[in-house]
């Protein structure tokens, strides 16, 4: 899989828009942002084609990848994009990242942790913000911002 | 006073969020400290102990609390666990350090959190030393994470 995919998640009171340009897009920022938000919302479209209030628009399928199976789930999986939430330890293995090196996947990954096996680019961690009137039912916007921090 | 073991830790609690599902009490949501936390973090207000206004999400229960502030729940009330703090953002560091402040507290990063501008003091476990600004945290913390 390559080049830019979109994908829009939305419900009537929320709404994710981003572009994901490679294949391993790190999420971090704040606490409260919407990062688990974005992946439950995600696992909900997936788990529930039926009939959910979720709305997920984009070129390529998507899927949430969690817990110890999380090896048997990828091999099911290909040219796709995978949202990983915070609290997986496997992100942070050598198995992990040896495997999913050998898919044609891209990863969206919600974590601060400095994932030293992960060869992802600087340019592409990403915290979200969020616009659109508090205290209303509007639909809230969330997008993505670069984050680039140096210290010393 | 806040200490701090940078890098894997085995004896660490890695998911806040799981943990605090079947761990949380009434009484913590409810607690003045706890719920100034969550308004300063989630900008939410806590209506009782099962219900939580949120801007963003409407009526939520206490388990749909952004993970940094479920953490830090964790922290002020599971005195005796260590639990991973790289589930909470930078707006929770002045929080890890109040909850530190009366009594000591041990939580593991696998980041370097900025604990921001201001004086602070924080013990690095991996090298026993005390530090109380950035300068000299990144310069110590740095090689663990």
């Amino acid at each position: 899989m390559k080049g830019k995919h979109r994908v829009i998640v939305s419900t009537k009171y929320l709404k994710y828009d981003f572009e994901l340009k490679r294949n391993l897009t790190i999420i971090r920022g704040e606490s409260a942002t919407g990062k688990t938000t974005l992946v439950d919302m995600v696992r909900e479209y997936v788990n529930n084609p039926s009939g959910t209030p979720v709305e997920l628009v984009c070129d390529k399928k998507c899927y949430v990848l969690e817990g110890a199976l999380w090896k048997g789930q990828l091999s099911e999986i290909s040219d796709s994009i995978i949202f990983i939430d915070e609290g997986n330890e496997f992100i942070r293995t050598v198995e992990f990242a040896e495997t999913i090196q050998k898919t044609d996947n891209y990863y969206v990954i919600a974590s601060r942790e400095s994932l030293s096996t992960l060869p992802y680019s600087i340019e592409e961690i990403y915290g979200i913000r969020t616009s659109g009137k508090y205290g209303t039912l509007k639909q809230k916007y969330h997008e993505f911002y670069h984050i680039c921090r140096m210290y010393g | 006073m806040l200490n701090i073991y940078y890098g894997n830790m085995k004896e660490s609690v890695y998911n806040t969020a799981a943990y605090f599902k079947y761990d949380y009490e009434d009484s913590w949501i409810v607690d003045p400290f706890v719920k100034e936390m969550i308004q300063d973090v989630d900008q939410s207000t806590v209506l009782d102990s099962g219900v939580i206004d949120s801007p963003v999400l409407g009526k939520i229960p206490p388990v749909g609390l952004s993970g940094g502030v479920k953490t830090l729940i964790l922290v002020k009330f599971e005195k005796d666990k260590i639990f991973n703090a790289s589930t909470c953002g930078d707006n929770c560091a002045k929080w890890l350090l109040k909850i530190a402040e009366t009594e000591d507290r041990t939580v593991n990063l696998l980041h370097l959190m900025d604990f921001g501008k201001e004086p602070f003091t924080v013990h690095i476990l991996n090298t026993d030393q005390i530090v109380h600004s950035m300068e000299e945290l990144v310069s110590i913390a740095g090689e663990f994470v």
